[in-house]
């Protein structure tokens, strides 16, 4: 028995997969698998990754332009070249879109088929009981004085009862409990594809924008109000949600003292919005990851700053500029910030300043630096151009730097100025007085229709994940032949098919007992084959095939196989006939998941370990997770 | 490797990568505000025109022009109306605003009525601009981009500047975004005032 047997497992790596032919449709084919590839996958995944890191490296043309021109006129060599291969715009460049893509059609490509395969395997009828059970890891056996028939029929009832789900032959019960985990990978699997869907969803529907907004303003969710606005592919202006917010009153809190002195605790905006034109104001009151949401649209608070307040006169003596200006923080301790004013209808001359602002201005070694963030002592210092700001050219131009190409320095001191200060500016250029300041918030406004979707597919996935991982499926198989002395010989084997949460020794052991009393039987002691040997683990790592061999898509052939095996003699020993397909099949498991701890999976799995411990049921785990369609 | 070995390994390690990557912009202040006032377009040129079957209704704005007075574009109708939103701050609508004077000096005559909307400005800057460039038409003022809005559902005003171009019935015949020059919007006017 065991000289053939081993023969007749050991022809090991039959591969199943031929090497692709050369044909267009042999490329395609094998380009496709490439593709779906899980190494592919993860390939690009990482070079998503990679791809991102420009994107808060570098400034954005997206979320920052200011800066991206600030780094134009500081890297003007280096610029034109980081340009043309869109790292001022990774989100949007086309090499971006094309990992992006492939990845999703990577993912797609391999979860879709397996959806249908996990589908297949929950509807799975439970395989025939092989034949001989004591063989199985799990076995018991007793004789009791019912007919056969009768045995088989209240072991059936009495699994039936316990939810295992039932097969019958000539002389023998299967049964296999424990389908929620394919029902859990199934669901995981859908959900995964949801999520991508999710995904494409809001990119093509959704909007994202940005917009300042100072104390006092207000503005309409229209795109001419939005200083950034990034629609997905098919939205139009006229699918922006028409609500309008104001911005009443803005605060924030600093700490005073201590290690953590400037950092802000609270940060609080007094919004005034209506939902659409003509609908009652409503009051709210907005918070760092508290956004405010009107129409599905959500409004979020990402930062602030200040905007002092300025009066121009001119040299004709017109008022020719009032208004607050936001000032753009440069640093967070204190919140130093910068801005320009630009005042284009000044007389005699275009009149532009570059200004700080200093919150709590301190003079330190020197230098006027802003001790605090909060405005305790605010002030600001200017200084001031004269000449053609460039912004009748019609050319764009930032609203936070001047273009110098046209300008001159005036000759004026630069003095810090207090509020209520005034500059007066040289040669009858006119004056300048610093009346006080409001702040700013800024805002990003985001409408993502696959955003719920998202968040429920990713749950669900995960809630499918655990459950394929917590339920383990597992097979009791009954055999009742008439025994020597009148009486009928029961025989009961238990198969766990994954080493999920252990445990089904102990079910096994009262189902066989429950099995037992309910019949009146006398148990068994098992014969040999609790004895570990090469021999038997052999026949035990078989019955793990025989009884996953529906499994595979080759069951048909398999279960033919194994009707010719119980036709054929009992003398032939090797009573598990259809090993080859499986064997086959545990062997491409193998080398798929080269990686892990299959210590079983060499060409002689059989001879690894004990009956029934670790290499048989695991090497079934790996299996039943990377059975691949081909 | 086969597609399949690894796949909720592989699923946790994006999640966990999506949420790393998310966390970067969550701190406030900590990146400059996305702000840079340049939603208008450029050079560019860009105009819908609509036949006189197919145009949309334009919806009747009011409101307070920088003069004080209460004015609404209704009181336009009958005539062919040049609605031009503009900001004074805005480059293209700096370089604009000489061709837009010289057609409303040029088509008043004709009954051509020109209307200005000053969006996201405040009024003395508004006043300056119209003073430099001797604007003979009313703007109404709209800091907080109310009138706009007004427009969503037709084709609203994308960019600043936008002009629409709105028939004697009051519907909007054709829309140009971005900077008008004299002779493209001539052409649209003529056309207009003919059918």
């Amino acid at each position: 028995m065991t000289s053939t047997k081993v023969t007749s497992t050991t022809p090991a790596a039959p591969p199943r997969q031929a090497a692709p032919r050369l044909g267009p449709g042999g490329w395609l084919r094998w380009a496709w698998r490439q593709l779906t590839s899980m190494r592919t996958a993860l390939v690009l995944l990482f070079l998503l990754a990679i791809a991102s890191v420009p994107g808060s490296v570098l400034p954005q043309e997206g979320i920052d332009p200011a800066a991206v021109s600030q780094y134009h006129t500081a890297h003007p060599s280096l610029a034109p070249i980081l340009n043309r291969l869109s790292l001022f715009s990774v989100f949007a460049a086309p090499w971006f879109a094309a990992i992006y893509l492939l990845l999703f059609l990577s993912l797609a490509g391999c979860v879709l088929p397996r959806t249908f395969r996990l589908v297949g395997q929950a509807r799975q009828q439970p395989p025939r009981a092989p034949r001989r059970l004591t063989r199985l890891p799990m076995s018991a056996s007793y004789q009791t004085a019912l007919p056969p028939e009768q045995a088989l029929a209240g072991a059936g009832s009495l699994l039936g009862g316990k939810r295992f789900r039932l097969r019958t032959g000539e002389g023998w019960v299967s049964a296999e409990k424990g389908y929620l985990r394919e029902v859990g990978n199934l669901i995981f699997h859908i959900a995964l594809l949801a999520l991508l869907a999710s995904v494409g969803i809001g990119g093509v529907f959704g909007y994202k924008a940005n917009r300042l907004l100072v104390a006092g303003q207000s503005f309409a969710d229209t795109p001419t109000a939005l200083d950034v606005f990034r629609p997905g592919r098919l939205v139009s202006p006229s699918d922006l949600a028409p609500f309008s917010v104001g911005l009443q009153h803005f605060s924030a809190s600093y700490v005073r003292s201590g290690p953590t002195v400037d950092e802000p605790i609270t940060f609080n905006a007094a919004l005034r919005y209506t939902a659409a034109p003509g609908q009652p104001a409503r009051s709210y009151d907005l918070q760092v990851n508290h956004p405010l949401v009107v129409d599905g649209v959500s409004v979020y608070l990402i930062g602030h700053g200040y905007a002092p307040e300025f009066t121009v006169t001119d040299g004709k003596g017109n008022v020719v500029f009032r208004g607050a200006v936001p000032f753009i923080p440069v640093e967070q301790s204190g919140l130093t910030s910068e801005g320009v004013i630009k005042v284009p209808d000044a007389t005699p001359t275009q009149l532009g300043f570059a200004g700080v602002f200093l919150p709590s201005a301190q003079a330190q070694g020197g230098r006027l630096v802003s001790v605090f963030p909060a405005a305790l002592r605010p002030e600001v210092s200017l200084i001031t151009y004269g000449g053609n700001l460039g912004l009748n050219s019609g050319a764009s131009q930032s609203v936070y730097s001047l273009d110098l190409s046209g300008m001159h320095q005036l000759p004026v001191a630069p003095r810090p100025l207090a509020i209520g200060q005034s500059m007066t500016l040289p040669n009858g250029a006119g004056k300048i007085t610093y009346t006080g300041y409001r702040q700013w918030i800024s805002l990003a406004i985001t409408y993502d229709p696959g955003q719920l979707p998202a968040l429920i597919s990713g749950v669900l996935a995960l809630a499918g994940l655990i459950l394929s991982f917590m339920v383990r499926r597992r097979r009791v198989f009954v055999r009742a032949a008439p025994g020597p002395d009148g009486s009928t010989l029961v025989e009961v084997g238990g198969l766990a098919r994954s080493d999920a949460a252990g445990g089904f020794e102990t079910e096994f052991a009262e189902l066989a007992r429950d099995l037992r009393t309910a019949q009146d039987g006398t148990a068994i002691a098992p014969p040999v084959s609790a004895e570990p040997g090469a021999a038997d683990a052999a026949d035990a790592a078989d019955a793990a095939d025989a009884a996953d061999a529906a499994d595979a898509e080759a069951a048909e052939a398999a279960e033919a196989e194994a009707a010719e095996a119980e036709s054929e003699s009992e003398s032939d020993g090797a009573d598990l006939a259809p090993a080859e397909p499986d064997r086959a099949e545990l062997d491409t498991a193998a080398s798929d998941s080269a990686e892990s701890d299959t210590a079983g999976l060499d060409p002689e799995p059989v001879s690894a370990g004990p009956v029934g411990a670790g290499p048989v049921s695991s090497d079934h785990d790996q299996s039943l997770g990377v059975r691949d369609g081909e | 490797m086969s597609c399949s070995a690894r796949l909720p390994a592989v699923t946790a390690a994006a999640a966990a990568m999506l949420a790393l990557a998310g966390c970067g912009g969550g701190a406030i202040g900590a990146d400059t505000p996305a702000s840079s006032g340049q939603s208008f377009v450029g050079s560019a040129y860009n105009s819908t025109v609509f036949r006189a079957g197919g145009r949309p209704a334009a919806p009747d704005i009011s409101g307070t022009t920088l003069a004080g007075q209460h004015l609404s574009l209704s009181a336009y109708r009958g005539s062919v109306v040049i609605l031009n939103f503009w900001g004074s701050w805005c480059s293209p609508c700096r370089a604009e605003a000489p061709d837009l004077t010289a057609l409303a000096a040029n088509y008043s005559a004709r009954g051509v009525r020109f209307l200005g909307v000053d969006i996201r400005d405040d009024p003395v800057s508004a006043d300056a601009f119209v003073k430099s460039f001797r604007v003979p038409y009313p703007s109404l003022n709209d800091p907080s981009d109310e009138l706009a809005l007004a427009f969503r559902g037709t084709v609203p005003p994308a960019a600043i500047p936008s002009t629409l171009v709105i028939d004697r019935r009051g519907r909007i015949a054709a829309r140009i975004l971005g900077s008008v020059s004299y002779d493209s919007l001539r052409v649209l006017i003529t056309q207009v005032t003919r059918g």
